[in-house]
């Protein structure tokens, strides 16, 4: 059951785009149709769900105060958490590499169009901010921080697939000719995160 | 060549602006945007982390394995940034208070990446710098912009001196919401484009 | 020389990241004593400013010698409010962040833990408390009066809330301003609460919660009344001590 809430509360509640902002730019920048959002959309869940129980072995047998304790006595006082941000950066970017390769090598159309926000999910901020999420809030277990990447990397999926369903209807509307494209797109996005406002108060 | 630099320094600014037109680095200008002290502080942290970042992997251009890319140049960015971070916590520790709030997003931040990616591992040193640099200031240009909308309807303030609330003014609370950003971004695209035609898409 | 090479990509790889990780640990080292120094300092002074002395915070040992000239004592109190030892006042030997961040997760799991009470000499009790905001770690300083039920002051720090919203905890003096003159009573259930929309007035133990900084709020309000409630029986034992004075 408490897999189950978190599951909910890290789809709608926390969603990683619409309560706190993260992973902004390709979701802008990737939106303009469905197929390509779907391919984006996938390879984050892709990434978050490997990056993220990854990096909570890494917290919890390394980073964490006196996680080094398993190697012995004298470890147990080791306090490596000021490289923390670097191992989860690397581990991140290790796999994005991964993911690189393997889309170039099999599906070559959406390798191209997907350009350069390929390797810059590298630094899209929900892939890091889900870890250091991770890191900060503690979660019991192995099983909790893989149900918390799976559910945020599911919340940004819907996200950028119905921003991109938005939009392509849009390219048929009489909007201003300055605003077309990435201004409207702002715009919606916006006026989206306001109404996504209102599962803030839920508490699951 | 004269011209191609100006072109370098010009573009990010004006044609090729990295939040409005080339869409990076918007997640971090949604989150410093709500007083414009804090744009300013972020602004320049970008601006020197992009050229210097900039700089340091068109050095490097020629070594960088193209399969390992991505990690080397995060690395070496987060590195970079972390050092500098470190330092200032042992020599100016009142500065890396107001600093060390933004290291996380500097590093993420898309347009450090994004210009290293595009320009700085096909270019010489020199003209990296300056792209690096330039793109810094587009971005701290739109940063500011907004962060001025925002303190000034959102808090009635600006650099937390009060301007509008000594006239009465009721302050609009939705303005320090992090949709309120793109939204106001949103205008300032339009308004650009608007100007400048050539960037309107069809 | 090929670059493309699997050999020369993992040589390449492995070989910034060693020389990256040398760097950092390095400076990490050889900065930390004067770090420290520099942290120390700003917990004492976030303790003092929230126990509502007005001091001279222009240099570290300015702060360091008005903690050591106003501190009556400091000791650690287990989960029974039972002394488990003390601090040394002559080195104002205080709990660090990092250290707050060792009991909080003992708070958590249910471990025995040992929190640190600064007494001074006028009689304040200030109490450190430590959570999750919305990005990284909030924590602070409360302070009572000997009997550890009317608030004197607060303090409050974070390490990445976004300046404007949640920095407003630490940035703003309003908010802070509320603090002072508000009870608590950590027997109850809730010592303490941050109202989302405003505190219902005449409510002795809430203050407002900050506009657009839910998360924040909420991770304050949680770090405050988890800590507070460590304290129950330490607070318990000093209500009844200065009652029978």
């Amino acid at each position: 059951m408490e897999y189950l809430s978190l599951f909910v509360k890290s789809i709608f509640v926390d969603n990683m785009i619409f309560a706190y902002f993260l992973g902004m730019c390709s979701y802008l920048a990737v939106s303009k149709n469905v197929k390509t959002a779907n391919g984006l959309g996938i390879a984050v869940i892709f990434v978050l769900l490997i990056t993220l129980p990854v990096n909570y072995l890494l917290n919890k047998f390394v980073l964490q105060p006196g996680a080094l304790s398993w190697l012995g006595e004298s470890f147990a006082n080791v306090d490596l958490s000021f490289l923390s941000f670097i191992l989860f950066i690397a581990v991140i970017a290790a796999i994005v590499q991964v993911v690189e390769m393997v889309v170039e090598k099999f599906l070559p159309s959406l390798y191209s169009s997907l350009g350069i926000f390929l390797p810059l999910i590298a630094v899209n901020c929900a892939i890091l901010g889900g870890s250091l999420f991770m890191q900060q809030r503690d979660f019991a277990g192995f099983g909790e921080a893989t149900v918390y990447a799976l559910g945020s990397g599911i919340g940004w999926y819907l996200a950028i697939v119905t921003l991109a369903a938005i939009r392509e209807k849009m390219a048929y509307s009489n909007v201003p000719s300055a605003l077309k494209g990435t201004g409207i797109a702002f715009i919606t996005v916006g006026l989206m995160g306001i109404a996504f406002m209102a599962f803030m108060g839920i508490s699951l | 060549m004269a011209q191609k630099l100006k072109e370098t320094i010009l573009n990010p600014i004006l044609k090729g602006n990295p939040i409005t037109v080339l869409i990076l680095g918007v997640c971090s200008s949604l989150a410093v945007t709500v007083e414009l002290k804090g744009a300013c502080v972020m602004a320049l942290s970008v601006i020197i982390v992009t050229g210097v970042s900039s700089l340091i992997c068109s050095l490097l251009r020629k070594t960088i394995p193209n399969r390992a890319r991505i990690i080397i140049q995060l690395v070496v960015v987060a590195m970079m940034v972390i050092l500098v971070d470190q330092v200032l916590k042992a020599f100016a520790y009142a500065i890396d208070k107001q600093l060390s709030v933004y290291i996380g997003l500097i590093i993420t931040n898309c347009i450090v990446m994004g210009r290293i990616e595009a320009f700085a591992l096909g270019n010489k040193p020199w003209p990296s710098l300056l792209d690096g640099v330039a793109n810094g200031v587009g971005y701290g240009l739109i940063l500011v912009i907004v962060a001025f909308f925002r303190e000034l309807l959102g808090s009635g303030t600006l650099f937390g001196f009060p301007v509008l609330s000594s006239l009465g003014y009721v302050n609009n609370g939705l303005m320090i919401l992090p949709p309120m950003a793109l939204i106001l971004i949103g205008c300032i695209i339009w308004v650009h484009r608007s100007i400048d035609k050539s960037l309107q898409e069809k | 020389m090929n670059t493309n090479s699997n050999v020369y990509t993992v040589i390449y790889t492995t070989l910034i990241c060693v020389i990256v990780a040398a760097v950092l640990a390095f400076a990490s080292q050889s900065l930390k004593p004067k770090q420290d120094a520099n942290e120390k300092a700003e917990t004492i002074r976030q303790i003092l400013t929230a126990a509502q002395f007005e001091f001279d915070a222009s240099s570290n040992e300015a702060i360091l010698g008005f903690y050591k000239s106003n501190i009556a004592e400091a000791f650690l109190v287990d989960a029974d409010g039972q002394k488990t030892g003390t601090l040394d006042t002559k080195t104002a030997q205080i709990y660090g962040v990092s250290d707050l961040k060792a009991q909080n997760y003992n708070i958590k799991g249910e471990a025995d833990y040992n929190l640190p009470v600064y007494i001074f000499k006028n009689g304040t009790t200030a109490l450190p408390i430590y959570g999750a905001g919305l990005w990284g770690p909030v924590w602070g300083y409360i302070a009572l009066d000997s009997s550890c039920t009317q608030i004197a002051g607060a303090y409050f720090d974070h390490e990445s809330e976004t300046p404007g919203l949640g920095g407003k905890i630490k940035d703003d003096p309003e908010f802070r301003a509320q603090f002072a003159g508000k009870t608590v009573n950590t027997a109850d259930d809730v010592p303490f609460h941050i109202v989302k929309g405003g505190a219902p007035a005449g409510q002795t133990n809430a203050i407002d919660a900050i506009s657009g900084a839910t998360m924040t709020s909420k991770g304050l309000d949680e770090a405050i009344n988890i800590w507070l409630k460590a304290y129950s029986n330490y607070a318990a034992a000093a209500n009844n001590t200065t009652e029978e004075e």
